[in-house]
């Protein structure tokens, strides 16, 4: 909260989130190059931007995984770069990371991966307390009878679904979805589209999706911004990004509805 | 180099500053011993056991020359305990511990499962790396018993049937030819090379490269590192030891 | 889950504890075996030469391991010092006025300390008390001494090699050979020689005898060595060849005096001016004698000959005889031929 009011007149006081000329490079490669970004609560904003255009390390900067050259990460009034590791794990329970690969961990147990984060950040929970949330978080995605499985012996939509469920348990303000679309069919895309709608509802969860799939952002956002350059290029509802006559937002659009 | 070497510095210095801090990740710890140190028993058993009977039907016909087989148990003794208990343990635990670790921990790093630990409020390097480099630290050692018991074991057996030597002379000899010092020292080495295995292969699997290959190249690196070090901290212990003895 | 987990940790933990009693009783069964937890006390004995004695080895009495070497260091201007660590239980049998001695539990085995002697008319050792030593006779010193000796025998046989030689030949008359310096002068030679092998032998089959009988020596760890399995079959022909060379070094002795004596006797007779030169050689007895004597000669240095060669087949003394023995063998085979063949010529040659 202090942070967000040290710089007057450039944060909006009621965003969740707000970023502030961010940048980022790794060696060489500036990757972000001046990001600015304000969600304001309740709000669900998908993110687009090309392959390797940094938008996998804008989320990891707002969750603190990886840390900013410069600018300033403002996420429910902390400035992330500035938490202590104790603050960070308090921090992190409300913001949950839906990651690009699911993550789940390999040498656990579905049960076990979802349990994960409740035992690690919840003390003195009972084991019913802790099969029950399991089986809710399982049930809200539909996948029950996998609770024994070892992630290896689902498929991709479900472990993508598995991952959601597991950031969801611990009932976050903020949803990261890292492309939660990507690889699956088109009716699995659809499933998991309602249920980042569900959830929203559920919790009332700021959010922020990276896609590529404009189904995806399309029915899922309330605003969308067009990563482009290292930048936030377009800002704005879905109709008006797209009907932005700028080559580089066309092609994006174009190639989605060819391929 | 110079940078890499940098590195490691820093990653085995983080180790002892996580390994003092709590909280501490007890189950993990034994859930590693368990995976590190029993499924890897019978593994290290039966090389022991081999490697105690091929080493002694191998080296009795130079000591036949001399007519001194009646020196079996305690070259045995002195070899299995000093150098090859030890020694084939690491070896044995470099191939299949250190390699698993390497891919595991790379494995996890490519599909961001150590990012996700991070993201649920875990310290994935005392979840992981603390946990793995003790269970090794503290079944290598113990592996390394069992190794030497069989080992000892396989040798009476073979020169059991071929000198028909009997139990209670058999462990007379092989105890007159140890030393405390000779125990002692290789519990310590053991234990270093336990350390050497597990670090390596955390240190593999935690920086390695993004994409499928770095796994596969995280485990082979790790073994390959591990093995040779451990070569070369066994030469150390030649020097350190013999220093006392 | 949670009944998977506990059966983890109890087979964790049976796994640790199983290796942690494989190491205590390593450590304890390793305690015994050096009687490390037994109370000891300190003695000290300081020799001249301790002959690569380490810290460690073992201190016998009687044949029985009692102690160990706890430190060795110099002592003076070039003595050495070794203290040893006794344990109580047999410090009453051993008494002040014991012996320390270096020696080894083989040929090429460890070395260690030998207490030996003491009377009960002294009071037992204490703590802290120093032992008189005595400077054994090394193995090394043993073989050192067999080759001499057989070095000596050859000479002597060369010597009578040649008086025979020349007997033979008939350089001039009888008389002459006898009273012509030169001859005169081998024969006295020969007849030191053959005073020296005989005493080298005496001291030698001491050596050997008690080198043998320590192999034999019940409970003592060459003993059981020998007597454990039929590996150490090899050591116990070496010890029965020790011995074979042991008893016939006495009869080589025994040749030897009776060789010495007749050439005295002979020596006498040709020192005597007055007895006619011509009545020593017509003597039939005295020329008995001398083929006699030539003769025993001739089978002791074989039976030596004999020994050495089954030492030298022993694994135990192979490396000694490598280095020394080459050259000298052929030389030995060819004169002991030699002497063989004129034998018969020179009592032949008897006028
Ligand atoms: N930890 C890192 N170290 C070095 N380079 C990195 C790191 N993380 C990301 N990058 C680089 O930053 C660039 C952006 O990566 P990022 O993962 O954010 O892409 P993205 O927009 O998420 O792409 P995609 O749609 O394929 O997921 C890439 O070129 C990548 O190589
Ligand atoms: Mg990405």
């Amino acid at each position: 909260m202090n942070s967000a009011m040290n710089k007057p007149g450039k944060t909006d006081e009621n965003s969740v989130i707000s970023i502030r000329n961010l940048r980022k490079s790794f060696g060489d490669l500036h990757v972000l190059q001046g990001i600015d970004l304000d969600v304001k609560q309740g709000e669900n904003i998908a993110v687009l931007g090309r392959s390797g255009t940094g938008k996998s390390v804008l989320i990891k900067i707002i969750v603190g995984l990886l840390k900013p050259d410069s600018g300033s990460v403002v996420v429910l009034g902390q400035d992330v770069e500035q938490l202590s590791a104790k603050e960070m794990d308090t921090f992190r329970q409300k913001v949950g990371f839906s990651f690009q690969s699911s993550a789940l961990y390999d040498s656990m147990s579905i049960r076990e991966n979802l349990e994960f984060p409740l035992v690690r950040n919840v003390r003195n929970l009972s084991r019913a307390d802790v099969d029950k949330a399991v089986e809710k978080a399982l049930d809200d995605v539909g996948l029950s009878q996998t609770i024994n499985q070892m992630p290896s012996e689902l498929s991709g939509g479900q472990r993508k679904r598995i991952g959601i469920a597991r950031t969801l348990i611990l009932n976050p303000e903020i949803m990261l979805y890292d492309e939660p679309t990507s690889g699956l069919d088109p009716i699995t895309s659809i499933e998991i589209n309602n249920l980042i709608n569900e959830v929203r509802e559920r919790i009332n969860a700021t959010s922020i999706i990276i896609t590529h799939d404009l189904t995806c952002a399309k029915t899922t956002s309330d605003r969308v911004a067009m990563l482009l350059d290292g930048k936030f290029e377009r800002v704005g509802t879905f109709d008006d990004v797209f009907a932005d006559p700028d080559e580089r937002v066309k092609q994006f659009y174009n190639y989605n509805f060819v391929n | 180099m110079f940078l890499a070497l940098a590195d490691v510095f820093a990653f085995i210095s983080r180790f002892f500053r996580e390994l003092f801090l709590p909280p501490y990740e007890f189950k993990e710890i034994i859930r590693q011993c368990y995976e590190v140190g029993f499924r890897s028993l019978l593994l290290i058993s039966t090389t022991g056991f081999i490697t105690g009977m091929v080493f002694t039907n191998q080296s009795r016909p130079s000591l036949a020359e001399f007519g001194a087989t009646s020196w079996l148990p305690s070259l045995i003794a002195i070899a299995i305990v000093r150098a090859l208990g030890p020694l084939v343990t690491a070896l044995i635990a470099a191939g299949k511990v250190g390699s698993s670790i390497g891919a595991e921990i790379g494995s996890m790093n490519v599909t961001e499962q150590i990012d996700a630990m991070e993201v649920s409020g875990t310290n994935p390097f005392k979840f992981l790396v603390v946990s793995r480099v003790l269970a090794t630290s503290i079944t290598i050692p113990i592996l390394t018993m069992y190794t030497i018991f069989v080992a000892l074991i396989g040798g009476f057996l073979n020169v059991n049937m071929t000198e028909q030597t009997s139990f209670t002379s058999y462990i007379q000899e092989v105890f007159g030819a140890i030393s405390y010092v000779d125990i002692f020292a290789s519990s310590l080495k053991s234990i270093v090379f336990g350390f050497t295995i597990g670090m390596v292969g955390c240190y593999k699997g935690y920086n390695s490269s993004k994409g499928t290959e770095g796994v596969g190249k995280a485990a082979n690196a790790a073994v390959v590192t591990s093995m040779f070090l451990v070569f070369i901290e066994e030469l150390l212990s030649l020097q350190i030891v013999s220093s006392f003895r | 889950m949670s009944t998977d987990s506990t059966k983890r940790n109890i087979t964790v933990g049976v796994f640790v504890l199983l290796g942690i009693i494989i190491f205590i009783a390593g450590i304890f069964v390793l305690g015994g075996q050096q009687k490390r937890f037994t109370k000891s006390i300190k003695i000290i004995a300081v020799f001249n030469d301790v002959g690569g004695l380490k810290a460690g080895n073992n201190v016998w009495f009687s044949g029985v391991k009692i102690g160990t070497v706890k430190r060795i260091s110099f002592y003076g201007t070039a003595q050495v010092e070794v203290d040893m660590n006794i344990e109580e239980s047999s410090q009453q049998f051993i008494r002040k006025d014991a012996n320390a001695t270096i020696s080894s539990d083989g040929l090429i085995g460890n070395k260690i300390v030998v207490i030996t002697g003491g009377t009960t008319s002294h009071p037992e050792v204490e703590d802290g008390d120093r032992l008189k030593t005595v400077a054994a006779l090394s193995s090394d010193q043993i073989l050192e001494t067999l080759q001499e000796n057989n070095n000596n025998l050859l000479r002597v046989t060369k010597d009578f090699k040649e008086l025979v030689g020349n007997l033979r030949k008939g350089k001039g008359t009888v008389g002459a050979v006898l009273t012509d310096s030169i001859v005169a002068d081998n024969f006295k030679r020969a007849m030191r020689n053959l005073e020296r092998a005989s005493d080298n032998t005496v001291n030698l089959t001491g050596s050997v005898s008690k080198f043998a009988s320590r192999l034999n020596t019940p409970g003592s760890l060459a003993n059981q060595l020998v007597t454990d399995t039929t590996v150490f079959r090899s050591l116990k022909r070496s010890a029965t060849r020790f011995e074979s060379a042991m008893t016939s070094a006495d009869q080589s002795i025994n040749t030897l005096s009776r060789t010495a004596e007749n050439v005295n006797k002979a020596s006498e007779k040709l020192n005597n001016t007055n007895s006619p030169l011509g009545v020593l050689l017509t003597d039939g007895e005295t020329a008995n004698k001398l083929r006699t004597t030539i003769n025993n000669l001739s089978t002791g240095t074989e039976l030596l000959n004999e020994d050495l060669k089954a030492a030298q087949n022993n694994f135990l003394l192979r490396g000694f005889f490598k280095k020394k023995a080459k050259a000298e063998e052929k030389a030995r085979a060819d004169s002991l031929k030699a002497v063989q063949q004129q034998l018969p010529d020179s009592t032949a040659s008897k006028p």
